[in-house]
């Protein structure tokens, strides 16, 4: 393995810090929640058109912008989930309910914003310019910012779920909802408030993605594979599971891209999908039976 | 009856052929040709997935991979080995099957799959074929395939959008024919059954793998024929014009909101969309079709889940009179739109219309018309058939005197099954004679329900062996045991919900031991209802009848199949006093009739009063076994049901 392999490799699993942090949203309202929410694909292109419009227009640091965009993507995230409670959908129709919103929000996204391009103003955007050294490796910054993020919002979502008392009301519902209730969990506010935060990450995803490319609303369609294969391969509803997964699911695409070809890729990924669900349908980093 | 169906698809399928020529008679613009040509491309392509996730209920929203596999596959043929275009359309239909075969092969597989997965893993799947496409230079290149009009063709029709009217009509209308056929046979049966309940239909007797196959396949040939046209319609093709998740939101919406229960929703659906997309689209708003599809899309699936078609049939009179209206009095007035507008807004109008709530007493009334309706033809087909229940009690199997047993019919030796840690059987041979009544009983957890399970094939043995008339069933599918002479009924009742009492049975008949046609099997459906009692209720859904009455409509289905030998897994559990004294008898009757039952029960006095011999289980072994009041006053068996001390 040649330096060039471990240099890609390595940026790969960094970038894929931000597949496992659009990834976790998802997997947390699939796994608590029993919710599979594509409106978060939505949510994630938005935020990430709201920063760009806000950089373009107040001439301010992109990773400032999440002061506005995160509350705002905590209060659409609730509001999907009171829109799946009000109308007590099963797993299967909140799919394609939120196909339904995907698509209506990446049209109003192409109306308002257009099909073409957009880029970050380069002269306030330095992030992806810049490099940390290490050793002969070259690490891009604003990957590094990801996978930071991703890392942290991992953590806390752990420790949230596996030590606070809202944590375990939430996991207690996603294993028995009956006995749950009996118990006097309000499950209705919980829920809300995980979808929020899971909007919120969606924010926090669609800022670091404006950073690191030019936008087009096609984007929220292109996610849609790697992310999905995020959450399988990590284990639905498993923070850190997803983390892992993430690194690990886009540096194999890296570097079977620079290997072999692009367009590869997405069969490798596809595979390995296909894999995890024949071999560990828990995913790779579940606990069996859970 | 069915044949009379397609007869009239196909008639309406020739008149719409003739339109063409009726031009130098009653002259209209191309653009009328060039719009239905569009709607019977949507006809055809919604009409294709509601065969797979209409029917069987696995949702699909890989449309495109078909599709464009279709498409790109005339598009290759034609260009760059100049073969004819008719020559290329089958290839393309066969090619498109290749890649269902392909998906269906190994989702399919899949023990793990649930609806939701198989959804996603095809949301991915045409994302995974479209770069493969782009670099493949004898496919695409990147530089996308021009597509040659096939001249010849196009000549004999009298032009290029009379060609393509006719073709793409042709495969509307074959793809329509496939769907009531399949509506109206066996197939589409084992679909329905599968999306109900696929373990449930494995265990009647399905082989569900292999239909699930087969309705995935249909879907991709029709796709691929749909694409091979679409290809020669619009001349140039690109990955991302086919690759994409436009035909597949188009399709579903269609469907979600036509009805994906019947082989006409998709088509009425398509109708209402092209048409309105098209009006939008000539009113300059094109940038609006999509979120007017995701919100109808969101917006049907949180209120009315049945589709346009169902509402259609509980309020025909009225949807029609609104049409009729709106476009009537915007003929009249003149001033406004096109006559595709007037069209437009009263189908919209009309759609609106079915979609008003109805009162709970309407629905019930028209259900009943609507149900009665699907008995008819049924009875007349019954007439042809052996005449039913001419006697009070015509025994399913021939009679056997209660205490003259006949050879082993189950034999478990040594059977043991492990759920990672958990040990729920650990070694239990027993065998079971024909005609006899075994009583199965053991405190909670003690392997019951597991060895039902494992002799129904639903899962296989950690170790040891089971033989059903000496056939070992280790490796065969829960269908395969079931044709051996297996049935069992669920503790918690499974009825196919969408199906009536009746057709639960008649289900069960089409794919038992010995298998009948739609008609004959609902016919025969009769003497099984009426052994449990419950012929009375034939024509009513699963959800309107009590759990008492869902327990003989699990015994019903189960004997419909003709089993030698009858699991009842707690057939009496939760059943009051009087209840239990009639489901008692039910279950004399059965065996009266000549079907070996196991029995796994929990009220000891049933089983006393009913079984020659008991068997005790308790913590995945055999505890006792003998005559019932022998077994009852075991000791180890008090102690295991009451605990240690309680014989002390």
């Amino acid at each position: 393995m040649s330096l060039l392999h471990l240099q890609v490799a390595l940026s790969g699993a960094l970038a894929g810090g931000l597949f496992a942090l659009m990834a976790m949203g998802l997997s947390l309202t699939w796994g608590m929640l029993r919710v599979i929410n594509l409106a978060h694909f939505a949510m994630i292109l938005l935020g990430a058109y709201l920063s760009y419009e806000l950089v373009a227009t107040l001439r301010v640091d992109p990773l400032l912008t999440v002061i506005v965009t995160v509350p705002l993507m905590f209060v659409i995230g609730a509001a999907v989930q009171w829109l799946f409670q009000a109308s007590r959908i099963s797993e299967f129709n909140s799919l394609l309910v939120s196909f339904g919103i995907m698509i209506v929000a990446i049209q109003l996204v192409t109306n308002q914003w257009t099909a073409d391009f957009r880029q970050l103003p380069a002269e306030l955007n330095p992030y992806p310019r810049q490099s940390v050294a290490l050793g002969g490796l070259a690490l891009p910054t604003h990957h590094l910012i990801g996978f930071g993020v991703a890392t942290a919002v991992a953590l806390v979502g752990y420790f949230a779920l596996d030590r606070t008392f809202v944590g375990r009301a939430l996991r207690a519902f996603a294993q028995d909802r009956e006995i749950a209730a009996a118990f006097g969990i309000d499950h209705g506010r919980l829920a809300m408030l995980l979808s929020g935060v899971a909007g919120a990450t969606a924010a926090l995803a669609g800022m670091l993605w404006s950073v690191g490319h030019a936008l087009t609303p096609s984007a929220a369609f292109e996610w849609i594979g790697i992310v999905f294969a995020v959450v399988i391969i990590g284990g639905i509803g498993n923070v850190v599971g997803t983390l892992v997964a993430g690194a690990l699911v886009v540096a194999l695409y890296s570097l079977v891209s620079l290997i072999w070809s692009p367009s590869v890729a997405p069969l490798v990924v596809f595979s390995l999908i296909v894999v995890t669900l024949i071999v560990r349908p828990q995913g790779l980093f579940g606990r069996r039976g859970s | 009856m069915a044949r009379r169906g397609l007869a009239l698809i196909l008639l309406v399928g020739l008149l719409l052929a003739l339109l063409p020529w009726l031009r130098d008679a009653f002259p209209f613009p191309t653009f009328y040709l060039a719009f239905m040509a569009t709607l019977f491309f949507w006809v055809a392509q919604s009409t294709s997935w509601n065969l797979l996730s209409g029917f069987s209920g696995y949702f699909s929203f890989g449309q495109g991979a078909f599709f464009g596999v279709g498409a790109y596959t005339t598009a290759v043929l034609t260009s760059r080995h100049g073969w004819d275009f008719f020559a290329s359309l089958p290839v393309a239909g066969i090619i498109a099957v290749l890649v269902a075969l392909a998906i269906g092969a190994v989702a399919f597989r899949l023990r793990s799959l649930r609806g939701e997965i198989f959804a996603l893993l095809t949301l991915a799947v045409p994302f995974i074929i479209a770069p493969l496409v782009r670099v493949i230079p004898q496919i695409d290149g990147g530089q996308g395939v021009r597509v040659p009009v096939p001249r010849d063709y196009t000549e004999l029709a009298g032009g290029f959008p009379e060609f393509i009217f006719l073709a793409s009509l042709a495969i509307a209308v074959f793809a329509v024919g496939v769907a009531y056929v399949a509506q109206h046979s066996r197939f589409g049966w084992a679909l329905f059954a599968i999306r109900d309940g696929e373990n449930v239909a494995e265990g009647l007797g399905v082989p569900t793998f292999r239909y699930k196959i087969g309705a995935i396949s249909l879907t991709g040939f029709i796709a691929g024929l749909a694409g091979s046209v679409f290809a020669v319609n619009v001349g140039f093709l690109s990955p991302e014009s086919v690759f994409n998740l436009t035909v597949p939101l188009f399709v579903i919406v269609m469907s979600v909101l036509g009805g994906r229960n019947h082989w006409l929703g998709p088509a009425l659906g398509a109708l209402v969309m092209v048409t309105m997309r098209e009006r939008l689209a000539a009113g300059g708003l094109e940038g609006y079709s999509l979120i007017i599809m995701g919100l109808v899309l969101s917006a049907l699936v949180l209120l009315a889940p049945e589709g346009l078609l169902a509402r259609l049939r509980i309020r025909p009179r009225l949807s029609a009179a609104v049409f009729a209206a709106v476009l009537l009095a915007l003929a009249a007035y003149g001033a406004w739109g096109a006559p595709l507008d007037w069209l437009a807004a009263g189908m919209a109008a009309a759609a609106l219309a079915a979609f008003l709530p109805v009162p709970p007493r309407v629905l019930l009334r028209e259900q009943a018309r609507l149900t009665a309706d699907d008995i008819v033809p049924d009875d007349a087909g019954g007439a042809t058939g052996p005449a039913i229940a001419t006697d009070e009690l015509i025994p399913v199997v021939a009679p056997r005197a209660a205490r003259e047993l006949g050879e082993v019919v189950i034999e478990c030796v040594d059977v043991t099954r492990s759920f990672g840690g958990v040990r729920a059987l650990q070694g239990v041979s027993l065998s079971i004679r024909e005609g006899e009544l075994l009583g199965l009983v053991g405190p909670n957890g003690s392997g019951k329900t597991t060895l039902v399970n494992l002799i129904a094939g639903t899962f296989p043995p950690t170790g040891g062996e089971i033989r059903l008339a000496g056939v070992n069933t280790r490796g065969l599918p829960a269908h395969r045991i079931a044709h051996l002479g297996v049935a069992r009924t669920y503790q918690i009742p499974r009825p196919f919900e969408s199906m009536t009492v009746r057709d639960n049975v008649a289900v069960a008949i089409m794919f038992g031991r010995e298998p009948r046609s739609l008609p004959g099997a609902r016919s025969a459906a009769q003497a099984h209802l009426e052994l449990v009692g419950l012929d009375h209720l034939a024509a009513a859904r699963p959800a309107e009848i009590n759990l008492h009455e869902r327990q003989l409509l699990e015994m019903a289905r189960a004997l419909a199949t003709k089993p030698r030998v009858l699991l009842l897994d707690e057939a009496l559990a939760g059943l009051n006093p009087a209840e239990i004294e009639n489901a008692v008898g039910v279950v004399r009757r059965i065996h009266g009739s000549g079907v070996t039952i196991v029995l796994v029960e929990h009220i000891l006095r049933v089983v006393n009063q009913l079984a020659s011999r008991v068997i005790v289980l308790n913590q995945g072994l055999c505890l006792a076994e003998g005559e019932p009041q022998a077994v009852m006053h075991d000791p180890a068996v008090i102690s295991a049901y009451l605990g240690k001390h309680a014989d002390a």
